[in-house]
C-alpha cells in the first residue's frame, strides 16, 4: 500500500501563523522527520502576493485595505495576488516531490491539485474545468479555486484555496492572479446555498486520496 | 573544482523559468542543499538547493532574467578555489546556443565577460549542441569526464567554443592539467600575436573578417573635402535613463488605452467670453476667502454650468454597456482631473446638482488637496458620470481630452486670457477661454454635443441669468 498522507484541519487561523507552520513543516519534511501531510485552514481576510505579484493587480488603495485590517503579505509561492478570507477552504499539501509517482514534474503537480478540486466539485454536481494557460479551477468562466505553489528542498508548500462561501465582494480588491475579465465565484453562488464546510473538507480529503492513490488519514501535525 | 548551479528539469512542459530572488549573495558561504536561488514558473516558485557546499563564487544570471532548463545560473566555489581571471563563468551554457541560432533564447550579453565576447567565433565554430539538461533532481551540471580526462567540462566547453585542441595548450594545473586560465591565456596570446604580425585583423583566428574597414573602389573619383562638422555638436552619448513605470502610471496607461479603444472619440470646441464671470468672481473672491476660508476658483461655476447643461442634454451624462444598454444617469457625479506628481487622478464630486456654489468650491479644493497628498478614499474616485479637465492650469489654450471611459463626455477648460474679439463691428478686449468637449460618438451625435457645449458657453457668459430660476 502507498504511504499515507496525514491530514489536519487547522480551522480558523491567521495567514501569517499558517505560513509559519508551513515553513516549519517543510523543514521537518525535508529533514525526513515527518511524512507527507496536508493542512487545511480558513483565514481572516488577507491578500497574499506571490513572486509573480504585480501591485497593479491591486484595485484599491493600500491605505484603504490597511484601514480594514487587511494585510498584503508577500509570500514565496508562484502566482500573483490572491485573496484569502472566511468561507474559503485552503489546502496546504506538504509533500516530498520525489515520493510522488511522477517525481519532480511541477506542472503535473499543479494539474493534480486542479484535479482534486474538480473531483470535489463533481461531488456537488458542479462542472469544474481548467482554463489553459491559467492555473486554477473554473466553473463556466468564473474561477472557483486559486492555486499557487512553492517548493523548498523539493518539498511543496502553499496550495489551493477553494471558494466555498466567501464574501465575493472582497475579490473586487484585486484582479485575481492578475487575470482580468474573468470573474470569481463560489460554491454557494453556484449551488444557491453554502455546503457544510466539514462535508467539503471530507470530499477534498477523498479527492486527494483518489488522485494520488494514497490513504489520507486524520493526524495531528508533525512539526518536531 | 567549482560546481555550477543550473536550472534543473522541472517537468515535461517546463522549458524555462525566471530567476526570482538570489537567496545568497556572491561570497556567501553555502551548505549543501541549502536554498540558493528561486526559479519562478507561472504558478510555482522553486528554491533550488545548493548542489554542493562552498561559497557562492559568481551569479551568472541576475534576478528577473529568463533562464532555460539546463542553463547555468551561478558557480559554487569550494575551499581554496577562486574564480578564474576575467570573472567569467566556467561554462556559460547559454553562450553555446548563441552561435547555433537555435530556438533556445541566448543568455543576455551582460552574462558574458567582456573579454570573451570579441573572441567568440561568429558562426560555425561554435558547437550547435544544446546544453545538456541536468538530470531530474540534480541541480548540478557536472558532466562525467569523457574521452579526455585532463580537462574539466568547463574547460572542454571553452575549447570547443574556440575550436581549439587541448594538445596545443600548455597546462599549468595539477599534473600538467589545462585550466580555464590556460585556455584564455592561449587565446589572448594568439590574438595579440596575429594582430602584431600582419596588421590585417581578418587573419587573426576567430576574428570577424567583415570588420575590416572597406576601402573606396579604385578608379572612383576621390572626394577632396570631408563633410564639415558644426563646431557646436558635442559627441553624442545617447544617454538613456531606464525607469520602471510605477503602478499608478501603468494604471493610467491602461485606462487611457481602454478609452481610446472602446470609445469613438470626437471633439468640438467654442470660444467663451468669460469677462463677466471674471468680474463676478473677482468681486466675491475675497469675501468667500475671509468668511469661509475657501478659495473661490472658476471650477465651481463651471461645475454648475455643466450640471445644468447635462440636465438639458442627458445623453452626455449617460453610458453604454457592451451589451448595448444605455444608462441615462439621473445623478450628476462630476469627475475633476487633478495633476499630481505620481500621475493624473480623477476625484469625483458626487451629486454636484444638489450642492451650492460654496459647497462645490470647498469640495473641489478638498478633493484636490487630498489627491495630491494621496489621501483619497476609494469612494472619492468612483461613480463618475462626466468629467472636467483643466489643462488651462498650466497654460494650455486648447486640448482634446480623452474621455474617462465608460463616461461619454469630457469637458476641457483652458486658460482665460485677454484676446481681441469682434463685437458689433468693433474690436474689443475680452477675457476669452476655449471650451472643448470630447464625446463618444458611438452614443452621442454631433448635434447634442455641440448644443451641450453651446449651452455651457451661454451659462458661463451670462452668470446672472442663473438667478432667474434659482431664487
Amino acid at each position: 500500500m502507498n504511504p499515507p498522507i496525514a491530514a489536519h484541519d487547522l480551522g480558523r487561523i491567521s495567514y501569517r501563523e499558517a505560513l509559519e507552520l508551513q515553513r516549519r513543516a517543510v523543514a521537518t519534511r525535508a529533514a525526513g522527520a515527518c511524512g507527507d501531510a496536508i493542512y487545511f485552514a480558513e483565514h481572516e481576510p488577507v491578500l497574499t502576493a506571490g513572486r509573480g505579484g504585480q501591485e497593479e493587480s491591486l484595485r484599491v488603495p493600500k491605505a484603504l485595505l490597511r484601514a480594514r485590517g487587511v494585510e498584503v503579505v508577500p509570500v514565496e509561492r508562484g502566482g500573483d495576488l490572491t485573496y484569502h478570507g472566511p468561507g474559503q477552504i485552503v489546502a496546504y499539501p506538504i509533500l516530498a516531490l520525489a515520493d510522488l509517482p511522477y517525481g519532480r514534474d511541477l506542472h503535473r503537480y499543479l494539474r493534480d491539485l486542479e484535479e482534486v478540486v474538480i473531483r470535489t466539485l463533481a461531488g456537488y454536481g458542479l462542472p469544474g474545468s481548467r482554463r489553459h494557460p491559467y492555473t486554477g479551477v473554473w466553473v463556466g468562466d468564473r474561477k472557483v479555486a486559486a492555486i499557487g505553489v512553492a517548493v523548498r528542498r523539493w518539498v511543496t508548500f502553499h496550495g489551493f484555496a477553494l471558494n466555498v462561501d466567501p464574501d465575493l465582494g472582497h475579490f473586487d480588491w484585486i484582479h485575481p492572479c492578475g487575470i482580468r475579465n474573468l470573474g470569481v465565484t463560489s460554491m454557494r453562488a453556484l449551488l444557491g446555498e453554502a455546503p457544510a464546510r466539514a462535508e467539503v473538507l471530507a470530499r477534498i480529503r477523498d479527492a486527494f486520496a483518489s488522485v494520488w492513490d494514497r490513504p489520507v488519514v486524520e493526524e495531528a501535525p508533525c512539526l518536531t | 573544482m567549482p560546481v555550477t548551479i543550473v536550472v534543473p528539469q522541472l517537468g515535461e512542459s517546463v522549458v524555462e523559468g525566471t530567476v526570482g530572488k538570489w537567496l545568497k549573495k556572491e561570497g556567501d558561504p553555502i551548505a549543501k542543499d541549502e536554498p540558493v536561488v528561486e526559479i519562478i514558473t507561472d504558478k510555482i516558485n522553486i528554491e533550488l538547493p545548493a548542489p554542493a557546499a562552498g561559497t557562492l563564487g559568481k551569479i551568472t544570471v541576475p534576478e528577473g532574467t529568463v533562464a532555460q532548463v539546463g542553463q547555468q545560473l551561478g558557480v559554487i566555489l569550494q575551499q581554496g578555489e577562486s574564480l578564474p581571471a576575467g570573472g567569467g563563468a566556467p561554462a556559460p551554457a547559454g553562450g553555446a546556443a548563441q552561435g547555433s541560432g537555435g530556438p533556445q533564447r541566448p543568455a543576455s550579453p551582460t552574462q558574458q565577460s567582456p573579454q570573451q565576447r570579441p573572441q567568440a567565433p561568429p558562426s560555425g565554430g561554435a558547437p550547435s549542441r544544446q546544453p545538456e539538461p541536468a538530470r531530474a533532481g540534480a541541480a548540478v551540471a557536472e558532466a562525467p569526464f569523457g574521452e579526455d580526462q585532463r580537462v574539466s567540462p568547463a574547460v572542454r566547453k571553452l575549447l570547443k567554443e574556440h575550436n581549439l585542441d587541448v594538445s596545443g595548450i600548455r597546462g599549468s594545473g595539477l599534473g600538467g592539467r589545462v585550466t580555464r586560465e590556460d585556455v584564455l591565456n592561449h587565446i589572448e596570446g594568439s590574438r595579440v600575436a596575429a594582430a602584431a604580425g600582419t596588421q590585417a585583423p581578418a587573419a587573426a583566428p576567430g576574428m570577424q573578417p567583415g570588420r575590416a574597414p572597406s576601402s573606396p573602389q579604385a578608379g572612383a573619383p576621390q572626394p577632396t573635402k570631408p563633410i564639415p562638422a558644426p563646431s557646436f555638436t558635442a559627441p553624442g552619448t545617447r544617454e538613456e535613463e531606464v525607469v520602471q513605470a510605477t503602478n499608478v502610471r501603468k494604471k493610467i496607461a491602461e485606462n487611457m488605452l481602454r478609452s481610446r479603444h472602446m470609445a469613438a472619440h470626437c471633439s468640438t470646441w467654442d470660444e467663451v467670453d468669460m469677462t463677466r464671470l471674471v468680474e463676478l468672481r473677482a468681486r466675491m473672491k475675497e469675501r468667500v476667502k475671509s468668511t469661509y476660508g475657501v478659495n473661490l476658483t472658476y471650477m465651481p461655476f463651471i461645475l454648475k454650468a455643466v450640471v445644468r447643461a447635462l440636465k438639458e442634454f442627458p445623453v452626455l451624462n449617460a453610458s453604454m454597456s457592451e451589451s448595448g444598454e444605455i444608462h441615462y444617469k439621473k445623478y450628476y457625479n462630476i469627475g475633476i482631473a487633478v495633476h499630481r506628481e505620481q500621475g493624473l487622478i480623477v476625484p469625483v464630486v458626487h451629486d454636484a446638482d444638489r450642492k451650492t456654489l460654496l459647497q462645490l468650491a470647498h469640495e473641489v479644493e478638498d478633493l484636490g488637496n487630498r489627491a495630491r497628498s494621496d489621501k483619497l478614499q476609494l469612494n472619492d474616485i468612483q461613480g463618475g458620470t462626466f468629467t472636467i479637465t483643466n489643462a488651462g492650469m498650466f497654460g494650455a489654450t486648447a486640448s482634446t481630452p480623452i474621455i474617462n471611459y465608460p463616461e461619454v463626455g469630457v469637458l476641457g477648460v483652458h486658460l482665460i486670457q485677454e484676446r481681441p474679439v469682434v463685437r458689433d463691428h468693433r474690436i474689443m478686449i475680452r477675457n476669452m477661454m476655449t471650451l472643448v468637449v470630447s464625446f463618444d460618438h458611438r452614443l452621442v451625435d454631433g448635434t447634442p454635443a455641440v448644443q451641450f457645449l453651446h449651452r455651457v458657453k451661454e451659462l458661463l457668459e451670462d452668470p446672472e441669468s442663473w438667478l432667474l430660476d434659482s431664487i
